[in-house]
C-alpha cells in the first residue's frame, strides 16, 4: 500500500508499503526504518515545541517535533520493531531566505530533534536539511530506501 | 522597472477573465449601506454555481456557524455582509485558482490550497497581535498569488534564466524581476485594479513579496507578506519556488510578531485552512 503522510501527520507501514510525503518547506520529515522487522514510519512534523498549543498537540501531536518523534518511535515498537535496529534519517528543515531568525522554523526544528536523539541515545544515519527548497521524499519500507526529489532533481538518502 | 514589461505580458493581463456579471453585480449591490437582501438573492440566481460554492463556503467550521446555511438570505444573516462579499469574490475564483499553474509546477487544487491558507494565516496574525486591519485582508491574502495565473506561462519559458538568476542568492520572485522584467505581485496588482477592487487590497497584493517597497507603511500590506512566507513554511502549495523569499524584518517589526506568536497562528492555520480549501 501507499500511504500520503500529510503536514502534520505520521503514517507507519510493514513489507510491502510506501510512504510518501509532498512539499516539506521547515517541517521535518523523518524516517524511522527497522530492517529486520520491516516496519517503518514517516512523520511530517510542523513546528518545534508543544507548549505553544498544549490542545492541539493533545488532538495531534503529530504536528509538533517534541510529541510526535516519541509517538514515531512508541508505534514502531509496538508493531516489533526495536530501538538497537532502528536506522533514523531526516529531511526537510528548510528556511526562508535572509538573516531574521524569526522565520527559522526550519533551524528549530532541527535543534529540537538533534536534543530529542541525543537525550535517547538515538544517531542519525543520514539527512537532507536545509537550503530553502522544497522536498518531496518516498520511503519503501520494505528495502529502506529513500528518495528525496527537490526542484527536478533526485537523490538517495 | 514598469516600462520594461512585455507587451504579450500585458496582453495577458488584459485578456485575463473579467469577475463574473453576477458577483460583480452582488459586491456592487452589498457596497450599498442600505441594500435589500432580497436584491442580493436575485443577483446570484443568474449564476447557480456561484451561489453553491458561496454556501459551501459559508459552512466550513473555519465561520464556526451552528446551524447550516441554506440560503444565500441566510448566510447574510448570519455572517455578516462583509463576510459574505469575501466569499462571494473567494467562490468567483475558485474555478481559475484551482487549475495547475505551469512554470511555477503548482499541481492542481495546490494555489487555492495556498491561498485559502494566507487568508487564515493573515486573520490569525490580525486575531494573536490584536492588529488593526481592514476586513479586506482576507480578500487581499486570497488573492496575492492571482498574477501567477498569468505570470506563469512566461516563467516556463524562461525557467531556465530564472533559476539561474535565483542560485546567485535572489528571492524567486526577485529573478523574475531580472528575467521578465516584472513579477507576479505586480501582475497580480493589476488584475485586481482592473477589477474596481479597493486600492488597499491592490497595495496588499503588488507589495505582498516585498512590503518596504510599499509608498504607505500598511498593517494589510506587512501581514499579507508574513501570512505568505508563514504558509510557504508549511508546505502549503510552494513547490518550484519552495521558501526563496526574503522576509522583511522591519515588517515583522512593524507587526510586532514574535515566535510563539508565529509558530501559534501556523498551529491554528494549518487544519482551518485545510478545512476550507477542502470545500470547493
Amino acid at each position: 500500500m501507499r500511504y500520503l503522510v500529510e503536514v502534520g501527520d505520521l503514517k507507519l507501514g510493514r513489507e510491502g508499503d510506501e510512504l510518501v510525503t509532498y512539499a516539506l518547506g521547515s517541517c521535518l520529515g523523518l524516517v524511522v526504518h527497522d530492517p529486520v522487522a520491516k516496519v517503518g514510519g514517516l512523520l511530517h512534523a510542523m513546528l518545534p515545541i508543544s507548549s505553544i498549543n498544549p490542545e492541539k498537540a493533545k488532538s495531534n501531536p503529530f504536528m509538533f517535533v517534541d510529541t510526535g518523534v516519541p509517538e514515531l518511535f512508541l508505534r514502531l515498537y509496538e508493531m516489533g520493531g526495536q530501538k538497537g535496529r532502528m536506522l533514523v534519517k531526516a529531511a526537510g528543515c528548510a528556511n526562508p531566505m535572509g538573516k531574521d531568525q524569526m522565520f527559522k522554523i526550519g533551524e528549530r526544528n532541527y535543534v529540537i530533534l538533534k536534543k530529542l536523539l541525543w537525550k535517547n541515545g538515538v544517531l542519525l544515519k543520514a539527512e537532507d536539511i536545509g537550503g530553502s527548497l522544497s522536498r518531496t521524499l518516498h520511503f519503501s519500507v520494505t528495502s529502506g530506501e529513500i528518495i528525496i526529489s527537490s526542484n527536478g532533481q533526485k537523490r538517495a538518502l | 522597472m514598469m516600462g520594461a514589461i512585455a507587451d504579450d505580458i500585458i496582453k495577458r493581463i488584459e485578456s485575463f477573465p473579467a469577475m463574473s456579471s453576477a458577483a460583480a453585480k452582488v459586491l456592487s449591490l452589498l457596497e450599498d449601506p442600505d441594500f435589500n437582501p432580497a436584491q442580493v438573492e436575485n443577483a446570484l440566481r443568474q449564476d447557480p454555481s456561484l451561489t453553491a460554492n458561496i454556501l459551501r463556503l459559508s459552512n466550513s467550521a473555519y465561520f464556526g456557524l451552528s446551524s447550516k446555511v441554506g440560503s444565500i438570505k441566510q448566510a447574510l444573516v448570519l455572517l455578516g455582509w462583509r463576510r459574505l462579499s469575501q466569499l462571494v469574490l473567494a467562490s468567483c475564483v475558485t474555478a481559475m485558482m484551482n487549475r495547475e499553474v505551469p512554470g511555477y509546477d503548482i499541481p492542481p487544487g495546490d494555489l487555492w490550497r495556498h491561498s485559502i491558507a494566507v487568508s487564515v494565516a493573515a486573520e490569525g496574525l490580525v486575531d494573536e497581535l490584536k492588529l488593526k486591519a481592514g476586513d479586506e485582508i482576507f480578500t487581499a491574502a486570497l488573492l496575492h498569488d492571482l498574477g501567477k495565473l498569468v505570470l506563469g506561462a512566461f516563467v516556463k519559458e524562461e525557467l531556465v534564466k530564472i533559476e539561474e538568476a535565483a542560485a546567485t542568492g535572489l528571492a524567486f520572485e526577485e529573478a523574475e524581476m531580472l528575467v521578465l522584467g516584472t513579477d507576479h505581485a505586480e501582475i497580480g496588482a493589476r488584475i485586481l485594479e482592473r477589477w474596481s477592487l479597493p486600492q488597499s487590497i491592490v497595495r496588499a497584493v503588488r507589495w505582498h513579496s516585498d512590503p518596504d517597497k510599499s509608498t504607505e507603511t500598511d498593517v494589510m500590506v506587512d501581514t499579507v507578506h508574513v501570512a505568505n512566507v508563514l504558509c510557504s513554511m508549511m508546505g502549503i502549495g510552494i513547490a518550484r519556488e519552495g521558501l526563496r523569499h526574503k522576509p522583511s524584518p522591519s515588517a515583522t517589526k512593524r507587526l510586532g510578531v514574535s515566535v510563539p506568536a508565529l509558530e501559534r497562528v501556523a498551529s491554528r492555520a494549518l487544519q482551518w485552512a485545510n478545512d476550507l480549501a477542502q470545500l470547493s
